[in-house]
């Protein structure tokens, strides 16, 4: 091996090396919390001092969890457990069976036994079978040795709840590879096919309850149902009629369809000179949508449905009940903003230059959100996986006994020395007991 | 003006809290004086007023038919009393009533903030409908208890630790236990009872001297067994907080279409997971057992607050997960 590579194996194969990326890990993981995600450039320059604003940009830490600096310290993370595993954790966890200084070791105790070597071999050896611990023997160097375990499957939980990493790791990775996710608008009485998918889904009609309910702060209108009526057509042909609703989404093909969003698409009557501008008229707008004017520069920014205008002061209502509707218009010329208007149903707004409009009809649309990820049952597995073996890492203590018996003053001196996965502070007590036991046996 | 009657659930809030308070100033006393009445009155009414908050919940959940923990009023409710629950059992089993007063004392101010969200009863908004609401919630609430009871040993750690070093009156970093190092470990040689070896010589030797502080010091636990305790909390926290996180996930894919979507609450949960799992692998060093592990116990108790109230509260309004409305 090269110099090069025994430093990278040197490197990859340490634990605080394994830990320390684990630190950035969890800092890189908090500043996603701390910093608000995906949003505009301007938002960061609100929120932050220029300098910072500009860092955090530059750093792709405004969607961190993609950045290169995020996948390269789990491709980290996952190297560095490779290594560790099979150059670290293999050995020290599984080790061979060898001799040992008894009295070198921390955890250890020896007494006096009377009787021949051979029966006391054997009276220790069935105290620990007694005892549920594996016992098997060896001989070094003409010396007898009898070694006793406790759980020693259970030293393979390290490396289960490793693996386990391996196949989320694995799983995202599938969907990163094969997945793919969207989101679509379908209207009432819509068919629409979403991209990538082989799925058709037509809209029967979407519903949402809302509750108004007194709270200690006032009226919270809290949103209690949201309901798609469909009909999907997959790969086979055949309709099917479901429903989607929020926790209940529907598969067709290996696609799930989720209930997301709704809004309200609205149809304008523009007129130029009183005249219907036909092919401006005839769209649905949903809400972010907009108008450009013919041989104009002016345009006309569908932004809001407003379900209620409050009658007393002519603003939007807190109820998203529809009540008395209205739609939140922004008129353009150019990029320059001309201003915005709150504007019932029905009602007329001058646009200029022989423009008008009028919010005539809305539809409601729901918002499905659909997904294909492949990878899931790896992920699932792998959850598994790794909690099994974290509980067997945590709740499991494997010890391995060195026993030696020789002859002594009265007989025999029977040296115990006890080495744990975790050190000896957590076997203290067990071995004092076990010790103890012993002795009151013979 | 008239007031209305109280309600069963809110009775039961007043004498949950009420035990609590009584309870925290009795252990805090106990922690310090060790006069046994002291332990045999706390004991009791803290064990009283975790009852009581158990009983809260189910009477709430009686009386409205709505599962109590869908808001932070609900939640910070089971987690103060998952915190005394998870306390009390290791208490019983290794006689830890002495700290009670602390753990106690941090789970009524968690109760007695969760009230200020008391907003009387609210449905469920659509996605937190699902029954894995009743299974998510309270595993990822009792993680976090089980936190808090690992961050107030770790603070008992570090009390004796640093006791044991003024005593020593020399900045000497203490080892724990290893085959190179200084050991704790004990030797049981022939006719000598079996002993563990005590790992504050300072602190034993000024007690014979007799110090009162030091008298006071050797009546905690030993490092060696706070090392264990504080192990063995977060070894309960931290599988809970995995199974949290993989329930939570599975509840996000039949809510929202994906297992993981990157919110700002999921990532705070996986860094708090991340940190534990510093702490266990940290832990299996020699060098990293003792004063550096108890330290991130106590470290864990702030970036657990952050994760469960700093993200709700603070930047809850970017979150899939907010319980503001
Ligand atoms: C950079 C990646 C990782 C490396 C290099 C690494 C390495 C190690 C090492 C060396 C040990 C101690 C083995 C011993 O001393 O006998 C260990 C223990 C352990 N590791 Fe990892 N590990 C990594 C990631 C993970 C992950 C992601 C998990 C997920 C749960 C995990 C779970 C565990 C558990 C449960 C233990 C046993 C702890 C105990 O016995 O107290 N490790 N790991």
């Amino acid at each position: 091996m090269t110099a090069v590579a025994r430093d990278f194996v040197r490197t990859f194969s340490n634990v605080l090396f394994a830990v320390s990326l684990f630190a950035i890990w969890a800092v890189l993981t908090l500043l996603g919390v701390v910093i608000d995600q995906n949003q505009d450039p301007q938002e960061y320059f609100g929120a932050y001092p220029v300098p910072l604003a500009r860092a955090i940009l530059r750093l792709g830490f405004d969607n961190v969890y993609h950045s290169p600096w995020y996948i390269g310290i789990i491709g980290l993370i996952l190297l560095s457990l490779t290594v560790c595993t099979f150059k670290r954790v293999i050995p020290a966890r599984l080790p061979p069976l060898r001799p040992v200084k008894v009295d070198k070791i921390p955890l250890n105790a020896s007494f006096e036994v009377a009787g021949v070597e051979s029966s006391v071999r054997q009276r220790v050896e069935a105290f620990f079978a007694r005892h549920g611990w594996q016992v098997r023997k060896r001989t070094f160097d003409g010396t007898e040795w009898t070694f006793a375990d406790r759980h020693n499957w259970a030293r393979r939980g390290v490396l289960v709840a490793h693996v386990g990493f391996v196949i989320i790791a694995a799983g995202t990775t599938i969907y990163w590879a094969r997945g793919f996710a969207g989101e679509t608008a379908i209207l009432t009485g819509q068919t629409v096919t979403p991209s990538q998918t082989s799925a058709s889904l037509t809209l029967h009609d979407f519903n949402y309850r809302i509750q108004p309910i007194a709270t200690k702060s006032g009226i919270v209108y809290q949103p209690i149902d949201y309901v798609s009526h469909v009909t999907a057509i997959g790969r086979d042909g055949i309709p099917h009629r479901a429903t989607i609703r929020v926790n209940h989404p529907i598969d067709v093909d290996g696609t799930f369809f989720y209930q997301a969003s709704y809004g309200f698409a609205m149809r304008f009557t523009v007129t130029h000179d009183g005249v219907p501008v036909a092919d401006l008229s005839s769209r649905q707008l949903e809400e972010g949508q907009g108008l450009s004017l013919p041989q104009s520069a002016r345009s006309v920014q569908y932004a809001q449905f407003v379900p209620t205008i409050d009658k007393l002061t002519g603003m939007p209502s807190a109820d998203p009940r529809i009540n008395r509707p209205g739609v939140v218009l922004n008129v353009f010329d150019g990029d320059q903003p001309l201003g915005t208007t709150l504007l019932p149903l029905g009602q007329r707004l001058d646009l200029g230059q022989g423009f008008s409009i009028v919010p005539r009809q809305y539809t409601l649309y729901s918002g499905i959100q659909y997904r294909y990820d492949p990878g899931v049952p790896l992920v699932g597995i792998g959850a598994f996986v790794l909690l099994a073996g974290l509980c067997i890492s945590l709740y499991l203590l494997p010890a391995r006994l060195f026993v030696q018996v020789s002859p002594g003053p009265a007989g025999c001196t029977v040296g115990v020395a006890a080495m744990t996965v975790k050190g000896y502070e957590m076997f203290e007590q067990p071995f004092s007991e076990l010790i103890e036991e012993m002795k009151k046996g013979e | 003006m008239q007031h209305a009657p109280m309600s069963i659930d809110q009775v039961l809030m007043v004498i949950a809290l009420s035990c609590y308070v009584v309870g925290a100033l009795i252990l805090i006393l106990y922690f310090f004086s060790r006069e046994e009445w002291q332990k045999n009155l706390g004991a009791p009414l803290v064990v009283a007023g975790c009852v009581a908050q158990f009983a809260q919940l189910i009477a709430r959940f009686e009386l409205t038919g709505i599962w109590p923990l869908l808001n932070l009023y609900g939640s910070l409710s089971l987690f103060s009393a998952m915190s005394v629950a998870i306390f009390s059992a290791f208490a019983f089993r290794y006689r830890l009533w002495f700290a009670g007063g602390f753990v106690v004392a941090l789970a009524a101010i968690f109760l007695a903030y969760g009230n200020t969200w008391n907003e009387g009863t609210l449905p469920p908004v659509p996605s937190l409908q699902s029954y894995w609401a009743k299974i998510h919630v309270p595993i990822v609430v009792t993680s976090y208890a089980a936190f808090l009871v690992a961050s107030v040993l770790g603070a008992l750690y570090l009390i004796k630790y640093y006791g044991e070093r003024l005593t020593a009156g020399r900045a000497q970093t203490l080892r724990a236990a290893t085959p190179e190092g200084t050991s704790v470990a004990f030797t049981v040689r022939e006719d000598a009872s079996v002993r563990v070896k005590s790992d504050t010589p300072a602190i034993d030797a000024a007690v014979q001297a007799g110090s009162p502080t030091a008298a006071w010091l050797s009546s905690l636990p030993s490092l060696a067994q706070l090392d264990v305790m504080i192990y063995r909390v977060v070894a309960v926290g931290l599988p809970l907080l995995t199974i949290g996180i993989i329930t939570g996930a599975w509840w996000a894919k039949e809510a929202w279409g994906a297992y993981w979507q990157w919110d700002p609450k999921e990532t705070a949960a996986l860094t708090l997971w991340i940190f534990y799992a510093m702490y266990m692998h940290l832990h299996t060093r020699n060098a990293w057992r003792g004063p550096r592990s108890a330290w991130l116990a106590v470290i864990g108790l702030p970036l657990m607050t952050f994760v469960y109230l700093g993200v709700n509260v603070v930047i809850g309004n970017h979150s899939l997960h907010s319980y503001k409305t």
